[in-house]
């Protein structure tokens, strides 16, 4: 394992010098060949279903119906519901995570910054399964033995149905949601403030800026990178929802947690109808496209 | 580093070199819970008994349906029989999932299933229902009994459930009591299958039901549908807060609990209710058949039934297999691993009769014998989502009942194509 | 703000307060967790006392008995750390040599950043999309219900995460130690086997890490791919516990709960790197 003392040329035999040369290619074409081999068939698959009517009768043939599917989102209440949930958890969750993880870090970095193994304690949510998850959350909401309402009730607060109620639905996915997800954006936030150089600070310190100031014109430009890759990170993922909506609520009440990924299952499995189901996976994958290619170009993440 | 993590990669890979695909005689799908554990007890019985080797394989519950729609649509053989639910059976018929069982039964020298299968048993075997041919088997004999506290009812002056009027009566009653904290009934109102299935039975006793003699016509929006629509309101009204996400563990467990009076129920919680370590009301639930309406009343059928695919690999031992496990003998010793019979000789069993964990099993066999299969139709589960959705709404007020019956009504004739 | 001069009662005024705030994060991020954890060893009679139980007052193990003795929830656990760790070795190895070769080498038309690109878009296919594919591309090379498909389909998504997490690593890696060994002999792959990888150790600790979290405990692509007890795992396992008629709720705390140990025993033993590989390489260190 220890490096030579070698001269480059003199180095093996003519493979050797052969794979100096062409490392380039080396090192990036095995996970470029396995990303092609997953994803281009499930992608040429997709495409070719998006414009099929495929029944679930594997005698009958698939049936050529163009652009079909995808006038059908224009008229599919469903579907549309399914978009506005989707935005709604999305935009709510990532932000007060965001919102939250930003200020604890700001709060506590100072006073956290030695104690890793707190910082490890927190992460546990992160590691649970989802599913464990959303049926831990699901004691917890219970309206008439859960911990909640209990303690609302100790309170002198009304209690709630929760996950069971047409208002509150969304809410108590979204608190499952922030409870398990916050601690990684607070565990990112103080991996960027603890690389923070500090001497811009004390440059600022000099000039009297208010410490307002500083946090607007030094730290949040020099934590935008980690921002930036979090809130991806998260949006990518909040996109794509699933587990907690499936056993939370299964997309009720009166469909107000039904979110994207949910109504692909069913439309995919439940009413076995792969080709539309296709065509919205299609419509979400732009989405996602377009959204992170612009986000990624204002936050300079690609050259 | 790397060469640690080569050497954790070489490990999982030789492990999973290892790991070739088992191979057996025959395959079965079963969901995991109760009927799937009393089947892959039969098969390991069995493959002692012939000598044959059945392997069960297993869903959650959640996530059955969908393998077999995927298994069957794709023609993968992975499994050569799938124990199903019976409101799957259009679906898996009709799009040529399943095979026809025809042949088989004249090749064993019979006509079909035997006379001492319950009739509704065997009906909802048949597709189209109760007059085609034979797609499947009944294996446990579910159907939705109506389950309520005697001695509370009585409290409040109501002898019997017998119908919807007296339920309604008495849980108004108990719930005004209760104070927030004691409810007078409770359902399922999850959104989907669950609420679905607690208002049919309802739906039914009213005379409503989702399509007309022969699949002609939709026929939610009417008279009848309307008058079981302010029923289950009036219902809703007094049940405990948050049923809106309720399901058949909820609504067990509020029983067992002691919180709620009355339910609609599967008769799997009768062992729940009678266990010490799971339920504070032991011997304090009283079972019946479910209350009439302005028709006599009606309990959804719940079977599980075995099918073969259509594509599987070995179909005549897969037959064999399906009918040694519901020979009577073989029912019995179902029914005492905790799975409902689905033969009349089982049901009146002395054996089993004299038994205490048994003794809702005349009810139980009235409610088959009484009981509706859920609309047959292919597309069962769209429709049911939809028409769920539309339910969830008018159980949460965020439309009106009448809203809802139009909705579901305009939403079940795109699904079908029929106006 | 980071060195005003405040006060000596203001700060100690601060420092309770976010003492205080580090408590109250800890209850609110804990409590669920030790929820789970009193669930699992209660009876299900308990589990739903009004009011509720805050402590087994009762204590059993019949959930633990039940989950790891009746049913094989240790042969899905090892499912599940079979994959996760097949799943993880291959992405972290070839996302590492991948990641480092996007941030150090040139290529040919914009490859680099087209390539980039390209990988972070696999990553955004949702799940749900594959799976009727992958069923298909499964069933017709006879591997529907084994560890290895879900290896393969775990490192659709595992890799272009690591390679996007690498690749950032080593951009923020100053270039010249690789230069000065290559000035000193080392062959290019050298420079990186030697002396780029071992500065990287934080950054391949959350990489890992992180794979192995996802891995661990993805949901739906194990619920379509696996049907065998040989083949599922632990997530799979615990939705079983959710059936037509009943949830298993003490089952599944105690198989939820066990669930969270190993990783988070891991966790607790790469927790230096860790959260210092946290920060993804994004920030300049």
């Amino acid at each position: 394992m220890k490096g030579t003392s070698a001269a480059p040329l003199e180095i093996g035999g003519w493979f050797e010098q052969w794979a100096e040369r062409r490392l380039r290619y080396l090192m990036l074409a095995p996970a470029v060949l396995i990303l092609l081999a997953l994803t281009i068939f499930p992608s040429l698959y997709m495409f070719y279903a998006a414009v099929h009517r495929i029944s679930p009768n594997p005698d009958l043939p698939w049936q050529f119906v163009g652009a079909a599917n995808f006038t059908r989102l224009l008229s599919d209440g469903q579907f549309q519901v399914a978009l506005r949930n989707t935005a709604i958890f999305t935009v709510v969750a990532v932000s007060v995570e965001f919102l939250f993880g930003l200020g604890l870090a700001l709060l506590l970095d100072k006073y956290i910054r030695r104690l890793t193994f707190l910082k490890t304690v927190l992460m546990v949510p992160m590691m649970l399964p989802p599913i464990a998850v959303a049926i831990t959350w699901k004691l917890i909401y219970e309206p008439q033995f859960g911990v909640l309402n209990e303690i609302m009730f100790r309170l002198g607060l009304p209690t709630q149905a929760w996950a069971g109620d047409v208002d509150l639905a969304m809410f108590s996915i979204i608190v499952a949601d922030v409870w398990q997800w916050t601690p990684f954006i607070f565990l990112l936030m103080l991996a960027g403030l603890a690389s923070l150089p500090i001497e811009p600070y004390e440059a600022a310190e000099l000039d009297g800026a208010s410490s307002w100031r500083q946090f607007w014109d030094l730290t949040i430009p020099f934590l935008k990178p980690v921002i930036a890759i979090a809130l991806l990170l998260r949006v990518m993922d909040a996109l794509r929802l699933f587990d907690l909506v499936f056993i939370l609520t299964g997309g009720g009440p009166a469909d107000r947690t039904k979110v994207l990924s949910l109504y692909i299952y069913q439309v995919a499995y439940r009413f076995a109808d792969p080709g539309y189901a296709a065509a919205i996976s299609l419509f979400v994958l732009l989405v996602t496209i377009v959204l992170s290619t612009w986000f990624m170009k204002r936050m300079r993440l690609v050259e | 580093m790397l060469r640690k993590m080569s050497l954790a990669l070489a490990v999982a890979t030789a492990v999973l070199a290892v790991n070739a695909s088992a191979w057996a005689d025959i395959t079965i799908l079963v969901p995991s819970g109760s009927e799937g554990d009393g089947l892959r007890a039969a098969a390991a019985d069995y493959a002692k008994l012939k000598g044959t080797k059945v392997e069960i394989v297993q869903a959650p519950y959640a996530n059955v349906f969908e393998q077999g729609a995927n298994a069957g649509a794709t023609r993968s053989g992975v499994f050569d029989i799938i124990l199903m639910d019976d409101p799957w059976i259009p679906f898996f018929a009709e799009n040529g999932h399943l095979e026809d069982l025809t042949t088989y039964f004249k090749n064993a020298g019979v006509e079909g299933p035997d006379d001492d299968f319950l009739s509704k048993s065997r009906a909802i075997c048949r597709n189209p229902y109760n007059e085609g041919p034979y797609v499947c088997l009944p294996y446990v004999g579910n159907a939705q009994m109506f389950f309520y506290d005697a001695a509370k009812f009585k409290e409040v002056g109501v002898e019997s459930p017998d119908n919807w009027d007296n339920v309604l009566k008495a849980a108004k009653a108990l719930t005004e009591q209760g104070g927030g904290r004691y409810f007078g009934y409770v359902f399922r109102g999850g959104q989907g299958n669950p609420v679905v299935a607690d208002f049919m039975p309802i739906f039914w006793s009213y005379g409503a039901d989702m399509f007309d003699q022969g699949r002609t016509k939709v026929t939610i929006d009417t008279p009848e549908g309307a008058e079981a629509m302010k029923m289950f309101m009036a219902l809703r009204d007094v049940s405990p807060k948050g049923v809106e996400s309720y399901n058949a563990n909820e609504v067990g467990t509020a029983m067992a609990a002691g919180t709620a009076a009355s339910s609609i129920n599967w008769p799997n919680w009768v062992a729940t209710f009678e266990d010490p370590s799971q339920s504070r009301m032991v011997g304090k639930i009283s079972y019946s058949p479910i209350p009439d309406g302005t028709k006599p009343g009606s309990s959804e059928i719940g079977h599980w039934t075995m099918g073969i695919m259509s594509a599987a690999k070995n179909k005549q031992e897969a037959f064999d297999f399906m009918m040694w496990a519901t020979s009577p003998e073989q029912i019995k010793i179902s029914a005492e691993r905790g799975n409902p019979p689905v033969r009349r000789s089982v049901f009146t069993d002395p054996e089993l009769a004299k038994q205490e964990k048994f003794r809702h099993y005349p009810v139980l066999m009235e409610a088959i014998e009484a009981s509706t299969p859920r609309p047959r139709h292919p597309k069962w589960p769209e429709i049911e989502n939809a028409f769920g959705i539309e339910l969830s709404k008018a159980v949460a007020g965020t439309i009106t009942p009448e809203e809802a019956l139009k909705n579901s009504q305009a939403a079940v004739e795109q699904i079908t194509g029929l106006k | 703000m980071r060195f005003k001069k405040r006060s000596r009662s203001r700060e100690t005024l601060l420092r309770l307060a976010a003492y205080g705030t580090i408590l109250v994060a800890l209850i609110l991020t804990l409590f669920p967790v030790y929820w789970i954890a009193a669930n699992s060893f209660k009876f299900d009679i308990d589990i739903f006392a009004v009011p509720p139980e805050w402590v087994p007052r009762n204590p059993t193990l019949k959930h633990y008995e039940q989950a790891f003795i009746e049913r094989p929830f240790l042969r899905y656990a090892l499912n599940s750390f079979l994959v996760a760790v097949g799943t993880t070795a291959i992405a972290v190895i070839f996302g590492t040599m991948a990641g480092y070769a996007l941030a150090r080498f040139t290529y040919p038309w914009q490859w680099r950043k087209h390539v980039s690109f390209w990988i972070l878009s696999t990553r955004m296919m949702p799940p749900i999309v594959s799976i009727i594919p992958l069923y298909l591309f499964f069933n017709y090379f006879d591997m529907l219900n084994t560890k290895a498909a879900l290896i393969i389909a775990y490192t659709a998504f595992n890799l272009p995460f690591a390679t996007w997490m690498m690749k950032s690593y080593f951009q923020d890696l100053p270039v010249e130690l690789e230069e000065a060994a290559i000035v000193d002999g080392d062959t290019r792959w050298g420079a990186f086997l030697h002396v780029a990888l071992p500065l990287a150790r934080p950054g391949l600790a959350a990489t890992a890490i992180f794979c192995l979290i996802i891995s661990w405990n993805e949901f739906l692509l194990a619920l379509v791919i696996t049907l065998t007890e040989q083949s599922q795992t632990l997530p799979i396992g615990i939705a079983g516990r959710v059936t037509q008629y009943t949830t298993y709720w003490g089952e599944i705390s105690a198989a939820g709960f066990m669930a969270c140990v190993p990783i988070v025993i891991f966790a607790f033993i790469v927790q230096k790197h860790l959260v210092r590989g946290l920060s993804l390489g994004a920030v300049k260190g």
